[in-house]
This record gives structure tokens, sequence and C-alpha cells, in this order.
């Protein structure tokens, strides 16, 4: 297990109720594998990613690392070193070109990056389907298809075994949500990678190793 | 690409909001650079005539408090003797590079001529009063190399100083100008006459006569000039020069033995004379007394007010320590209120800038609120997301900060111009005391002040204005960091 979540409790206060959107929770994603997590809108999905990325903490419960609570790793070096986001909206640096934003993580990880990063940054956009020239261009200038390659691209920047995303196609028409979806596929299955992604659709989810359905703050598994 | 190469990049791909940032630094920088100009050039103008009004001090009766007093207070107020042991004590502090005591009298000749300026000479015309007149005006010292010497104000010439055992015994030996020696046929090693005469005053006739008198015998060991005023002069002053510098031909350096002796016999005999005198100095016990004007040359100029600081407890009521310097409040005044104007100016540009800048800098960092989100959510160090700003900014700052330090400094030039001519009009003529620390004063004016004052673009300027120009744009950009460190990735990203 790669990634485990063990009875995760997460709540909004609503004056002075708390709302739980998730209750004793557990889940646990493998490498090689690719996830998908539905539900309907305001399940807490996204809540579930921002616990499992660290970019918020739970109540109660743990979420592990290779065994071990990312707390203890430390929030902000987990996110560093071992776990590649992919948000709905893009969050590029607009002003940067594709790969001045694929170099930014390079530079922040303490992960081994070889010595040349802007010739991975090309390759790596190469293979996710950015060419050069579009490389070079600032990403503001890019489609949204191509600016989630630019994002995937930079999860990928810090050699991660673990990617999270949360509806990474929402923006993108069907031909391109399919190209994106092969992409984690390939990810996962010839890299070795685990891919937990958060989706409404069905489609993707037909494509997974695994889905997860959240539903009224807990997790079922469905095969 | 790590956090300063980001930054770097930041300045280039957003050029517009760095000219907004160069542009607002840049006119801030111009208000705070002509202020620490200005600042800069009154503070050279005060170390510069300081250091030109020298570093003499006196302690003296403070008349401006005598004079402020009401008549009643006037009469019952008992003013002491300056002690002997008290200068002594005073010439022993640490500032003190030197220091001497002095006695004066003025006493006539027969037999020697005094000098009358030149024009005078060559005219011969000689005013001769019923008996003589007292031409000429014995200087005592204490300090046998004679401080006048060593402080530039004469030069011997010819001869020797004092020993200190002349000094000491009173000796009667003397240094006599060059010029009155010349006049008198005098060599070093000759004797010359001067006749101490007590006059008695005939209330009836209204006459004054020699009631009885002595000779006193000195011997020439050396011969001085006055130091040469090279200093280009007006006609009016030249004329006082001319004034001063015949007082000074006449004068003649003696051990303070030789005039105490003679101030005690002109006392005595005048006692002899006149009963209600005698009467009066035996009823208040007040006895012939020797009376010093003592004068410290410190170290440096600069060591004038703790000088004064630690004498002035030491001191009898209403005498009060003189510095050189002190002169220079009175002859500044247009100078040190244009110091004033550019220190409150300083002040408010430091704060407006602190607030603008914040402003501006906070604005900026909203709008880039996403890509600081981006960092935060990559794992990037709050700190380092700091540093990247900080950078940011501190760039655009050194370069707006670099371009403001010539203009400002050029502004500042004009300014001051300005406001010295308005100021040169409305200048308020303080009253002016005479003090024993003038002869050892150059004469300077408010003139010499102004034309003194120059802004100048020079070491301590830059370093200054860099200091503080940096500095109050680091200050203004910590406070919009604080927004940084309470952003929440979370919020921004998903
Ligand atoms: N800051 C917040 N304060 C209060 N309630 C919140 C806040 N953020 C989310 N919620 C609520 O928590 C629940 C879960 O939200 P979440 O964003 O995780 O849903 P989601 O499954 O991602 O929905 P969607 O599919 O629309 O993205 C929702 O009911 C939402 O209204
Ligand atoms: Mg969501």
């Amino acid at each position: 297990m790669i990634l485990e979540a063990k009875d995760l409790n997460y709540f909004y206060q609503d004056g002075d109720r708390r709302r739980y959107v998730l209750k004793n929770t557990n889940v646990g994603f493998e490498k090689g594998k690719f996830y998908t997590i539905l539900g309907q809108s305001g399940s807490g999905k996204t809540t579930l990613l921002s616990l499992l990325s660290a970019l918020d903490s739970p109540h109660s419960g743990t979420v592990l690392f290779n065994e071990k609570d990312i707390k203890q790793i430390g929030y902000e070096k987990y996110r560093r070193n071992n776990v590649g986001i992919i948000f709905q909206s893009y969050n590029l640096i607009p002003s940067f070109t594709a790969v001045e934003n694929v170099l930014v993580p390079m530079s922040i990880t303490e992960n081994e990056i070889p010595e040349d990063q802007k010739s991975v940054a090309y390759n790596l956009l190469d293979y996710i389907g950015i060419v050069k020239s579009k490389a070079d261009r600032t990403v503001n200038k890019l489609s949204g298809g191509e600016q989630q390659r630019v994002a995937i691209a930079r999860a990928l920047a810090t050699n991660v075994e673990l990617i999270l995303a949360d509806e990474p196609t929402g923006n993108l028409d069907e031909e391109m949500e399919q190209e994106i979806i092969d992409i984690f596929k390939k990810l996962a299955h010839d890299h070795d990678k685990c891919v937990v992604v958060v989706t409404h659709s069905n489609e993707i989810a037909e494509q997974s190793d695994q889905t997860f359905t959240l539903q009224k703050g807990n997790l079922t598994a469905y095969e | 690409m790590n956090f300063i190469k980001r930054g770097l990049l930041s300045i280039t791909r957003k050029k517009g909001k760095a000219l907004i940032l160069l542009a607002v630094i840049f006119i801030l920088g111009n208000v705070i650079s002509g202020s620490i100009s200005i600042q800069q050039a009154t503070g050279n103008v005060e170390k510069n005539i300081k250091e030109k009004l020298g570093a003499a001090a006196t302690v003296e009766l403070d008349y401006k408090a005598l004079e402020n007093m009401d008549e009643e207070e006037q009469m019952s107020i008992e003013i002491a003797d300056l002690d002997l042991e008290l200068i002594k004590q005073i010439g022993e502090i640490s500032y003190v590079k030197y220091y001497d005591y002095n006695m004066s009298t003025w006493l006539g000749s027969e037999s020697l001529q005094s000098y009358q300026g030149e024009e005078m000479d060559d005219a011969g015309v000689e005013v001769v009063a019923d008996g003589m007149s007292p031409d000429f005006m014995l200087k005592g010292i204490n300090y046998a190399p004679v401080l006048d010497f060593e402080e530039g104000i004469g030069n011997l010439v010819e001869g020797r100083i004092f020993e200190s055992q002349e000094v000491e015994n009173g000796s009667s030996v003397a240094i006599i100008s060059k010029k009155i020696a010349e006049k008198n046929d005098l060599q070093i090693g000759d004797n010359f006459t001067l006749t101490n005469s007590v006059m008695d005053y005939d209330e009836t006739t209204g006459e004054e006569k020699v009631a009885t008198s002595r000779d006193v015998v000195l011997e020439v060991i050396g011969l001085f000039e006055p130091a040469s005023a090279n200093v280009e002069q007006s006609e009016e002053d030249a004329e006082m020069l001319d004034f001063m510098d015949i007082d000074y031909q006449n004068t003649i350096y003696v051990p303070n033995e030789i005039i105490s002796n003679e101030s005690r016999y002109q006392s005595e005999e005048y006692m002899k004379i006149d009963e209600e005198y005698a009467e009066m100095v035996e009823a208040e016990g007040t006895d012939y007394s020797d009376i010093y004007t003592p004068i410290f040359v410190l170290k440096s100029p600069e060591d004038s007010v703790a000088f004064e600081e630690e004498v002035q407890p030491l001191l009898p009521e209403l005498y009060k320590v003189t510095n050189a310097g002190d002169q220079y409040d009175s002859i500044a005044a247009p100078v040190e209120s244009m110091s004033k104007l550019a220190g409150y100016v300083l002040i408010v540009a430091v704060s407006a800038t602190v607030l603008i800048i914040g402003l501006v800098v906070l604005l900026f960092l909203r709008d880039r609120k996403h890509e600081l989100g981006i960092y935060l959510s990559l794992g990037e160090q709050r700190a380092r997301v700091v540093g990247q700003i900080l950078i940011e900014v501190m760039v655009v700052a050194v370069i707006g900060i670099t371009l403001s330090l010539f203009s400002g400094n050029f502004l500042a030039q004009g300014i001051s111009n300005t406001l010295l001519n308005a100021e040169d009009t409305q200048m308020e003529d303080d009253m002016m005391y005479y003090s024993e620390l003038q002869a050892y004063q150059n004469n300077i004016t408010t003139d010499d002040v102004v034309e003194s004052y120059e802004v100048r673009l020079d070491s301590s300027y830059i370093l200054m204005f860099y200091l503080i120009g940096l500095l109050t744009i680091l200050v203004s950009t910590i406070i919009p960091l604080v927004y940084i460190v309470r952003l929440n990735p979370k919020k921004i990203m998903m």
C-alpha cells in the first residue's frame, strides 16, 4: 500500500453544528494501479483529495504514505517529495512558459533530478504530448487540454510515485478527456505509478482498475 | 529554477508592474535622497565651520544670565573669582590637549615706541598724552611654549620661547613683536623699560595725573609676528583686522608672575591715594587677588560637547563654558533651519514610503495569489516564497534607489539654493558678547557658512541613502508579506 487513509473524519462548522463530510473513512491505494473516485457533487471528493494530498488536515484519523503518517513526514515535505497533484483548473503560472512551469517543482523537491533539468522537462512535456515549440510558449497561450498536459508534466517532474487528480478533465471535451485518461493509464501500468482520479464521469470510472464511490461520508469499493 | 531565479523571471515577465513599482520607488526615493543630501550637506557645514572655529574653550562669566537678572538680583549676587586650582583641574581633563591661564594689564613706556599701523607710521603723527598712554598690553602666560604660537595666532620668528623656570620664577623676560623691535632697534638680549604708573583722578578739575610710578625692565628673549590672515576680506573687514593687528603688535608676552606683581603694586599704591577705596577693601576683606582667564585647547572640536558636560558641574555659580564652536549656532541659522526642514521631510517621506510601497506590494501580491498558492501547493517553504517576493521588490528598489540617488541629489542642490537665498534676507542678528575666545577663532560669518554649504555626491551620502532607502522599502515589504504567511493553498487551488 503506497497510500492509506485510516478513520478519517472531516467536518465543516455550520453555525454551532458540525456537518461531517467524511466519517471514519478508510481507503488504500497501490502502486501500478489507476483508481477513480466517483460521487455526487458536494459529496466530499475534493475534501478527501485535499487530505490525501496534505493540503488540509483531518480532524481525526491518519493518512499513511508507505506506512508512514504524512504528519510525521511533514505536510510541506510530503507535498514536495512524495505526491503530484493535478487540479481541475490547471493552476499553472500564467506568465511562465510551459517548460518553466515544469521546472518550478524541480527546484522545490529534494528528490534526485538529473543535472540537465531543462532537457528533462522538455522530454517530459514531449512524452505528455507538448512539442518543443509549444513548450516555450507562455501557458496562457495554450489550449485547456494543453494546459492540463503541462500540469500533468509538472506533477511528474519530481519523479513521484503517487499522482492525485481532482476532476482533471472537467473542463475538457471528450476527445481531449480520453487522451488525458490514456496518459494516466500509461503512467499506472507502464511506469508503476499510483494514480487516483476524482471524477464525475462513469466512462472514466469504467476504464480504471478500481472505483470508489463517496456517499454520505463513506467510501465504498465498487468492482 | 530556485526562488531567486523565479523572482528575477517574474520581474522580466511582468514588466508593467515592475515599472509601476519602479516609478513609485523613484518618486519617493527622490524625496528621501533630497532630504538626506541636504542633511548631509548641513552636517558637513557644521563640521567644517566648527573645524574652522577651532577647538579652543574657556570658562567665563555667563553675561547673558547676568543680563537677564533683574536689578535687585544683580546687586545681591556675589561673583566668585575663578579659582586657579579649578583651572588646573579642568586642564587635566582628558579632552584637553593643553591649556593656559592668562593675566593681562596695560602699561605705557617713555622709551619704547608703540606701533600705530603702517599709515600712521609714515605720517609720523604721534599722539602724546599727558604722561604717557598705556600702549602696551602685557599678556601673562603660564604655558611656556606660548599657547598663541601653538595655535597659530602668532609665530615666533627670532629668539626663543620661555623656559618653565622663567615662568615659575616670574623672570623679567618678554617676547615682543618684530615690528616693535624694529621700530625701537631692539635685539634679542636687549632690555627695554615700561612704566607702571598709578593715576590719580582729581575730582574737582577732572584731570588725571601720575601719582606714583615704577619702572618695569624686561629682557627681549624672542620676537613674534602675527600669523597673516591671508583670506580675502572686504574693505570693512580689512579695517577691522588692521585695528586688531595694531593691538596684537603691541602685545608683550611675559610670565604671569610679572603681571601679578605689577597689578598688586597698582592696587596697593591706589589704596594709599584713595582712602575711600582702602576702607572699602578693608571692610569687605577683599584683598587683591589674581584674576586669570583660562584657555583650554581641546584635542578635537568634536570633544567640545563632552568637555562642556564634564566641566559645567565643577564651575561656580554664573560661570559657563564657552566653546569656539558655540559661535556656529548664531551664524548658521539659515543652514540649520534648512537642516531641520530636511529632517521633517525625511521623516514624512519615509513614513509615506512605508505606507505607499506597502500598499502597492500588497495589491500586487493579491493579484498573484494564485501563483503563490501554486508554490505552496508544490511544497515550497513559506520563507522562500517570502524570499522570492523580497528579491523581486528589492531588485526593483535598488534600480529605483540608484536612479533617485542622482536625481534627488540634483534636486537638493536646486532646492537648497532657493531656500538659502530666501533665508538670507530674514536673518536676525543675535546680540554678541565679547569673549576672550574671539582671539582664538577665525572670523566666520553667515556668508561663510552659506558659502561652505555644498550638496555633494560623496560616499557617506551614497551609503546613508542606500541604507535608509533600502531599509525603508524592506520594512514596507514586510507588512504585506504577512499576507503570504497566511495564504491557504487549499482554498486557492481547489
Ligand atoms: N469552506 C467550506 N465551508 C463550508 N462548507 C464547505 C466548504 N467547502 C466545502 N464545503 C461543503 O462540503 C461538502 C463537500 O465539498 P467538496 O468540495 O469536497 O465536494 P465535491 O465532492 O468535491 O463536490 P464537486 O463534485 O461539486 O466538486 C459540500 O457540501 C460543500 O458545500
Ligand atoms: Mg470537487
